[in-house]
């Protein structure tokens, strides 16, 4: 198999696992502001610190509020991390592997695109948000099931597989991160409402319903982030994301390096007691894992993508 | 309660109103399909029957049926407009184009013989240039010529062969002559559609293949592969042959994607593959680098090693050229094989023939005329309403005069050209291309056509039973290229002595 398709799919991956996770944020952060009393509210600025835009959003004329955040996040072409960048770049990579993608997920694919573009040129109005956003994610999910279903699970959809579970991770281990901080920061008034925010941390991640099942107990902060980072059963949690970026890799040819990396970073998760961080502890661990992170997704690209042969 | 019985209901009845082809009249033109009003041609009589039962309605559901499966199958090509590239849906009319087995072999002869001669001639003038010693193609015509690549020079390709696939176009006169009308000796294209014309016909008239001894079309992808596979510089059972692609954006991608598919080679885009210093080719794939040994390029000389050509580009790969040069990997068609296609030396076809073969052209050329021969731009420009004016390195029939159809300050603009450029232009008069019906609303109608064939030239000769036809579905119009508004459709091979 060619690097360079096996590099489209991976990245093909990676965005369609942004532009659904971008969608669950914003969702998220629409409902718990119909939730919670303004005092407590999650502001939508610390939305663009999840996604790593602060600085971009700068640069835009408008002013940090919801409609202009959400927009941002939604349809601005000019952020790379928006739902619609991440469409046109899923969408590039798609058109061109089309030759070995089950052809139904490229007509998906185009659509979903083509639907969220001509939405583009005008903010999503409250009333509306609920669908469309749900919409991108239902379709996302519809893809990811299709590609699962119909293609080979042969070395092209390991790249698939990888790039997934490591933007997923990326972006399960951004939100901990925000919302710790957001927390530690809360004033008096807020603090009866901090269930509340976990909640909505689990639900960003649909992984509220999991976590009652997995962990059979009532929504608390140091049980909420163990779920989230340690699970090897929630399918968005942390740990699991790396172990099923492992199996993929155990299927490749070349895998040594990659994986002799993901196995000391998945012992270093399985010798952390998640539970027990908090505060500038877990900001730390979430910290060092982000760059573990990015140290697999350069070593994937080193061994497979663009080898500098 | 006996006695009382109920009615039978009248048994349905197909209505009987079929196409009767009695408003069906191609005038002063040779039809493919129809010998005489109402009548077809010996291997078309069982279309024109088959047709005869049919209503309007059902020949446009039909249409409609065919149109739909493209559409589903995906089966497209990209068209350059505004800046922008846009994806459209292959045109293909249902009514097929038949041709009689007999008639065809000898076309294929002819087509062996023309490609054989054009072969040898290009490895000539690459080498010993014997032909232009002789004065037989004047020595200024090829040094002059743009496509001749002085970096060639000296090559010898596996079996002397230095254009592997060629699409011919043939057309048909008045008086039912075929013509060769051009050669593409550089990177021809449609074969995909020419496959995709007959799955579909097979989909939507499975009743016409049942009954008649159509010759089949499918074994292209495996005599290509065959093909590719005895250019193979190492010698074994399994040679890796890749297609390459100037990538997504080319009018043809839909074509090589599908070639790539149905050879089960990998489809390559220049910076996936590498020369190394022993310079052999190599691909980069997951596993690491893999040695290719032929490649099928679907990308033009200019662009195909930025160390020999065009330096500034990004479709090729640096040191193809010295890996084909040094006998390392198969090049398909050769750098250099454009030289025999400029429309130029297309005159001395029949010449080129008679030279290496010593044998007469089996299908004729159209008559030329070259506008860098004094007596002949006279000719030219005092008949120009008659002519059709052709630049010598444009393909697409972009860039061209169509006399009968042109006005007065086109006439007067290509005049003008022609005397600064002569050497770049060539004229032929304009034939009464032979026509055949074709769904045009809701009725047949005569729309002129042409044929291109494809011819593959290894270690062996391969011809495909028949080719692309395509068709200009304007009223009137001779104009059959796809990107400016051509159609085409199946041609059968018909055998009408094995019934």
């Amino acid at each position: 198999m060619l690097s360079r398709v096996a590099e489209r799919l991976y990245w093909l991956a990676r965005y369609l696992e942004r532009a659904e996770d971008t969608a669950r944020l914003i969702l998220v952060w629409h409902q718990s502001s119909l939730d919670m009393p303004r005092k407590a509210q999650p502001g939508w600025d610390r939305l663009l610190e999840v996604l790593g835009a602060q600085s971009t959003f700068a640069q835009t004329p408008g002013v940090a509020n919801e409609k202009n955040i959400v927009s941002f996040a939604f349809s601005e072409r000019g952020n790379p991390s928006s739902i619609i960048s991440a469409l046109t770049a899923a969408r590039e990579n798609m058109r061109t592997t089309r030759e070995i993608m089950p052809s139904e997920t490229w007509v998906q694919v185009n659509s979903l695109y083509l639907s969220v573009a001509r939405r583009s040129n005008k903010p999503l109005a409250k009333g509306s948000r609920h669908a469309v956003l749900n919409g991108v994610i239902n379709t996302c999910q519809q893809i990811s099931g299709n590609l699962s279903g119909t293609m080979n699970h042969d070395a092209a959809y390991q790249f698939v597989r990888m790039g997934s579970a490591l933007e997923r991770a990326d972006m399960t281990t951004r939100i901990i991160d925000v919302a710790s901080a957001d927390l530690t920061s809360m004033s008096d008034e807020g603090l009866p409402y901090q269930n509340m925010l976990w909640i909505s941390v689990l639900r960003s991640l649909s992984a509220y319903q999991s976590y009652r099942l997995g962990v059979r107990a009532r929504v608390n902060p140091p049980d909420v982030v163990e779920f989230l980072l340690a699970s090897n059963e929630f399918p968005r949690a942390l740990g699991y994301c790396l172990r099923e970026v492992e199996s993929s890799m155990k299927l490749l040819p070349r895998s040594g390096r990659a994986l002799k990396l993901l196995r000391s970073v998945l012992a270093e998760l399985d010798a952390t007691d998640c539970s027990e961080l908090a505060g500038d502890d877990l900001h730390q661990f979430i910290d060092d894992m982000q760059l573990h992170l990015q140290a697999i997704g350069g070593i994937i690209t080193e061994t497979w993508l663009s080898p500098d042969q | 309660m006996a006695g009382s019985r109920i009615k039978a209901p009248t048994p349905y009845q197909r209505p009987t109103t079929g196409y009767d082809w009695s408003d069906y009249d191609p005038g002063e033109f040779y039809d493919e399909i129809i010998s005489s009003p109402g009548n077809g041609r010996a291997a078309a009589r069982g279309l024109v029957a088959y047709i005869r039962k049919m209503s309007a309605k059902r020949l446009i559901s039909r249409q409609q049926a065919a149109d739909l499966a493209i559409k589903e199958m995906g089966i497209s090509f990209t068209v350059y407009s505004d800046g922008e590239n846009i994806d459209r849906a292959w045109p293909m009319d249902i009514i097929p184009r038949i041709i009689a087995l007999r008639e065809w072999k000898g076309l294929e002869a002819g087509l062996i013989q023309r490609l054989t001669a054009l072969n040898m001639f290009i490895d000539d003038i690459y080498n010993k240039q014997q032909i232009l010693k002789d004065g037989v193609v004047p020595k200024e015509l090829i040094l002059s010529s743009p496509d001749f690549l002085e970096a060639c020079m000296g090559a010898k390709p596996p079996h002397r062969v230095w254009s592997h696939i060629c699409g011919s176009d043939l057309v048909r006169d008045g008086d039912g002559t075929m013509y060769v009308l051009e050669d593409n000796l550089r990177v021809p294209s449609g074969v995909s559609y020419m496959l995709e014309n007959r799955a579909i016909s097979k989909r939507i008239l499975p009743q016409l293949f049942e009954n008649s001894a159509i010759q089949p079309v499918d074994d292209y992808p495996s005599q290509l592969f065959e093909m590719l596979a005895s250019l193979s510089p190492r010698k074994s059972d399994s040679p890796e042959i890749v297609v390459m692609t100037p990538g997504v954006f080319n009018s043809a991608y839909f074509e090589h994607a599908y070639l790539a598919q149905r050879m089960g080679a990998e489809l390559v885009e220049g910076p996936d593959l590498v020369v190394d210093k022993h310079d052999k080719v190599h691909m980069r794939t997951i596993r690491g680098l893999e040695q290719v040994d032929v490649i099928y390029r679907r990308v033009n000389d200019d662009f195909l090693d930025p160390e020999v050509f065009n330096p500034d580009s990004m479709l090729g790969t640096a040191g193809l050229f010295r890996a084909w040069r040094k006998g390392n990997v198969g090049l398909a068609n050769a750098p250099g094989s454009g030289v025999a296609d400029d429309k130029i030396i297309y005159t001395y076809v029949p010449a080129i023939i008679k030279y290496y073969l010593d044998q007469d052209p089996l299908i004729p050329n159209v008559p030329s005329y070259l506008c860098v021969n004094k007596q002949h731009q006279q000719h030219v420009l005092a008949n120009l309403e008659n002519m059709v004016v052709k630049p010598a390195n444009e393909s697409g029939g972009y860039g061209m005069l169509i006399g009968p159809a042109s006005t007065k300050k086109e006439r007067q603009e290509f005049t003008a050209l022609i005397k600064k450029n002569p050497r770049n232009y060539m004229a032929q008069p304009a034939l009464a291309l032979s026509t055949a019906p074709t769904l045009c609303g809701n009725s047949l109608q005569p729309r002129h056509l042409d044929l291109r064939p494809f011819v593959l030239q290894g270690k062996n000769h391969y011809v495909t039973a028949g080719g692309l036809t395509r068709v200009a579905l304007r009223k009137g119009s001779l104009v059959v290229n796809s990107s400016q508004g051509g159609g085409s459709k199946d041609t059968w091979i018909l055998d009408t002595e094995a019934n």
